[in-house]
């Protein structure tokens, strides 16, 4: 009873996750203003921005069904944490495991995009429900390829498990013989935090906020924190599955802050993408290359 | 612990956390009610990585609802009113609001045409007052660091 609460409450799914995601947001965004030539935030704006939020009057607009409303943030951010059980945070091995936990963590992480569409459309405003389309239209066009993408080394491994496939992946690189997969997984990432260049769902200077417009206060802080539970849970699965796994806290630190840097890198060379592009790059491109690669896991499979 | 209750000591180091992170994190939201533009090039101007406001944690968000800081520009022409008036209380208190440029401090040139109604603070409440026409980014970031500094002594929640 007790550990089941400290491991919902401290760690893994709980305060760890929150301040390792604050500090990841920090660096990330760091990272991108440095790369603009810029000095950057301070180190503890994050937390800043949280507390504030939280301490902020919440907002409810009129014409909102209010029980939805309130409820939609701490959906979205107990979902993420709750993926967080299943994966295997600061290298440490996950918490609890059962065959086929792969796919329930990977549709916990999907729960923040869902709430976030739900958030929107329940707005009367104009720009929460364009930025709900937005987000929708956006988890339909990455998701089938970045769960192809991690669907590639639970194939090689032979399991749906994840520390299964950790205990395979560890002992070789998979970026090596699947490195497709492992820049569709990067991307799609992107995608699933809406971070540049696939934030259209709430492209500031054209929709104001997207499906948030409507959202002051506690219920923004709370999304913004899903996020950055996110951040750090997708980075944790693809450093585990494609850079030869985390087995101790350093190699842990070590090569999500290795994704880290390639995801602000893209960040800062791209610019924001129209939502039809974004679509037609995940299923022209995107979804047809991992698939390709699974074929091609496959044919090798039935060849030996 | 008793005594750390009974004084509300407990609510007082709440309060200054509150207000560690209100100094720290000011998004502000920007808005034209009128003017001729002139101040709203120096106010982008201040958002660009040259003057790199982000390292005081301002940010500038598109929603009102997201911002604690509201900085107008322009006389208020009277079909500007009720959309000023509008944004103003659609934002989440605590709220305040920085006047940019002459215009919004007195009407400037504009003050006494058929269509203006009068400076910002004819319709809403005004904290900070920068002047200029247009002001540079420097005083810009300055209005905002002396809202911070009202802020830091209590002159407002």
């Amino acid at each position: 009873m007790l550990a089941s609460l400290f491991a919902l409450l401290i760690f893994p799914a709980g305060l760890f996750v929150l301040v390792n995601g604050l500090a990841y947001h920090w660096i990330d965004r760091k990272l991108v203003a440095r790369l603009q030539n810029r000095v950057g935030p301070r180190w503890f704006q994050p937390a800043a921005d949280m507390v504030k939020l939280l301490a902020n009057e919440e907002v409810l607009p009129t014409g909102v069904d209010a029980r939805l409303f309130t409820a939609l943030p701490v959906v979205a951010l107990a979902g993420a944490l709750a993926a967080m059980i299943y994966l295997p945070i600061a290298g440490l091995p996950p918490l609890y495991n059962f065959p086929g936990d792969l796919i329930v963590a990977v549709y916990l992480l999907s729960l923040l995009t869902l709430c976030t569409g739900l958030a929107g459309a329940i707005s009367k405003d104009r720009f929460s429900i364009i930025g709900a389309t937005r987000a929708l239209t956006q988890l339909f066009s990455y998701e089938a390829p970045f769960l192809l993408a991690l669907l590639g080394p639970a194939f090689a491994a032979g399991s749906w498990q994840i520390n299964e496939i950790m205990a395979y992946t560890s002992s070789q690189w998979l970026i090596l013989t699947q490195p497709v997969g492992f820049v569709v997984a990067l991307i799609g990432l992107m995608g699933k935090l809406e971070m540049a260049p696939f934030d259209t769902p709430e492209a500031e200077t054209e929709i104001v906020a997207g499906a948030m417009t409507e959202y002051s206060g506690r219920g923004l802080a709370l999304f913004l924190l899903g996020r950055e539970v996110e951040l750090v849970g997708g980075l944790t699965l693809i450093a585990a599955f494609y850079l030869g796994g985390i087995n101790n806290p350093f190699d842990y630190a070590l090569k999500t802050l290795v994704l880290l840097l390639g995801v602000a890198g893209v960040q800062t060379l791209m610019t924001r993408l129209r939502i039809d592009q974004v679509v037609g790059l995940w299923w022209r491109y995107g979804a047809l290359l991992a698939l390709g690669q699974w074929l091609l896991l496959l044919g090798q499979r039935m060849g030996t | 612990m008793d005594t750390f209750l009974k004084e509300g000591r407990w609510s007082q180091a709440l309060e200054q956390i509150k207000l560690w992170a209100r100094l720290n994190s000011p998004w502000v939201i920007h808005f034209n009610s009128g003017s001729c533009n002139g101040c709203d090039i120096e106010i982008l101007a201040t958002l660009t990585p040259y003057y790199d406001v982000e390292r005081f944690g301002i940010k500038l968000r598109g929603s009102p609802r997201h911002a604690d800081v509201l900085i107008c520009t322009g006389p208020v022409t009277r079909q500007a009113r009720d959309r000023l008036r509008r944004i103003y209380e659609q934002m989440p208190d605590p709220k305040f609001v920085i006047a940019v440029g002459s215009c919004a401090l007195s009407g400037g040139v504009f003050d006494g045409c058929y269509n203006v109604v009068g400076p910002i603070d004819a319709v809403i409440p005004v904290d900070v007052y920068v002047p200029g026409c247009p002001p540079r980014p420097e005083a810009i970031i300055d209005g905002v660091v002396q809202l911070l500094g009202k802020l830091q002594q209590g002159a407002r929640p």
